[in-house]
């Protein structure tokens, strides 16, 4: 196949997955759109060098992540502020990074219980700390390994995996909130 | 092992992440401890009932039309960079028109300036015509939507007027095949400017309008005055006059001056670039 159809095949192939986690690094803005277009224009420059044997969503995902982080630190400052920067600055106030969780899984009886949704769940998700929802998503939506994560987020695993654990546990403490009439807000930053 | 030891392992082990020793010894712990059972059989029921049913969202319409007109434009291009080499070759062969030009006429001056474009151009510049390019890219394919359009050029002068930290002087449309399309206050990188979109003789070309002071930052005030550069298939000019700078991206050469002039003037630049018989 020639390397240009290849590179649209695989684009509209991950097109969901890739709208959905510039929406993510954007914050839900308008420039998720912009991201998702520079990252794809990056992505077909360095395409020659893109080893197939490796995930085209991982690889894609990555150039992505390097376009928001250029974009906090550059230009787009202004449109991503609140996104990428956001989310550093809250792990840098203390919250999130828990590498030696001392909390136990929380048990997901009482969400169970409650019968919650799909929606509501997916929801929840979105509502989760930036650093937090990113890790989840990467991993419950995506279906990514701890390994692909790491690479994506450009942190070590044993970060991932802190961050995982948390975000599932602020997840379930969501959730368990949550009633069939309750809107699911924004409290998650608060637990 | 015991149960908070195995219960810290649960979500690696549902995952499949954990080591096979690991799993090992959690899985022998599960087999004689009920209550991990029943959490671990909790944590699946969670699992199956939601989890694998989460999806990426759909990507709405607009989005798949606007990423299925870029990989359109970008399909008349290799990937990975290597797509440029008919057009770098094309446009060496007119540098190299070029330069006999400059010779014949005696341009000494201009002869220099050649030559420090042939011995490579800056960083700088580099960065700047790739950052032209793709604005320029996302213009055309009406990725960046105007903030303006149908204006004269007079209008469009008046409209940024205030929105920018400098003035913006357009040229009246000098040709009967030319049309301003439209534009938007954006950004090069770091640089506010103003995005012209024209149209001449149906080929698409961008105007960059950028404050001079950002233009000497980048080390491109000195000479040659026209900076001229290939980038992804693209010809780009750059310049300054005026008390501002200015970014022309085209895949026409030379024959972009005509944005700006009419074809009867006689144009000492940019040298037999692709001049499509300008000069």
């Amino acid at each position: 196949m020639d390397p240009g159809e290849e590179f649209e095949a695989l684009t509209v192939q991950h097109l969901d997955s890739l709208h959905a986690y510039a929406r993510l690094l954007s914050r839900d803005r308008p420039a998720s759109k912009d991201l998702l277009q520079e990252a794809l224009l990056r992505a077909f420059r360095a395409f020659g060098s893109y080893k197939r044997q490796l995930s085209f969503k991982v690889w894609m995902f990555t150039i992505m992540k390097n376009v928001s982080v250029d974009w906090a630190r550059g230009v787009r400052v202004r449109l991503l502020a609140g996104g990428w920067r956001e989310s550093e600055e809250w792990f840098a106030a203390g919250h999130g990074e828990d590498p030696t969780p001392s909390s136990l899984p929380l048990d997901p009886e009482q969400v169970l219980i409650r019968n919650v949704t799909v929606e509501q769940v997916r929801e929840a998700i979105k509502n989760l700390p930036p650093g937090l929802r990113e890790v989840v998503e990467l991993r419950e939506i995506e279906g990514l390994s701890y390994q692909s994560i790491a690479e994506v987020i450009g942190h070590p695993i044993g970060t991932v995996m802190s961050r995982l654990y948390r975000g599932r546990n602020v997840l379930r403490v969501l959730l368990r909130e949550a009633s069939s009439d309750t809107v699911i807000s924004r409290r998650a930053h608060g637990v | 092992m015991v149960c908070d030891l195995a219960r810290r392992r649960f979500f690696p082990y549902l995952d499949g992440e954990l080591a096979a020793e690991e799993q090992a010894s959690l899985e022998g712990h599960l087999s004689c401890c009920p209550d991990c059972q029943r959490l671990i059989h909790l944590e699946r029921t969670f699992r199956a009932r939601y989890l694998d049913h989460l999806r990426p969202d759909p990507a709405p319409e607009t989005v798949r039309r606007e990423v299925s007109r870029l990989l359109n434009g970008l399909s008349d291009h290799h990937p990975g960079g290597s797509g440029g080499r008919h057009r770098r070759s094309s446009t060496i062969r007119s540098v190299a028109v070029a330069v006999g030009v400059c010779l014949v006429l005696g341009g000494a001056t201009l002869g220099v300036a050649v030559r420090r474009w042939w011995s490579g151009t800056s960083a700088s510049l580099v960065r700047l015509a790739e950052a032209s390019v793709e604005q320029h890219q996302k213009l055309t394919r009406g990725l960046l939507p105007y903030d303006v359009r149908g204006m004269s050029p007079r209008q469009m002068e008046r409209w940024f007027r205030g929105k920018l930290d400098f003035d913006v002087n357009l040229p009246e449309l000098p040709r009967k095949n030319l049309a301003l399309l439209g534009g938007r206050v954006s950004s090069l990188r770091d640089i506010e400017v103003a995005a012209l979109h024209y149209q001449l003789d149906g080929k698409d070309v961008s105007l960059f309008v950028m404050p001079l002071e950002k233009y000497r930052q980048l080390g491109l005030a000195g000479t040659p005055k026209f900076k001229i550069v290939t980038y992804q298939g693209y010809d780009v000019i750059a310049w300054a006059s005026h008390g501002v700078a200015y970014s022309l991206v085209s895949e026409i050469g030379g024959q972009s001056c005509l944005v700006c002039h009419s074809p009867e003037e006689r144009l000492d630049f940019p040298t037999g670039f692709r001049a499509h018989g300008m000069l």
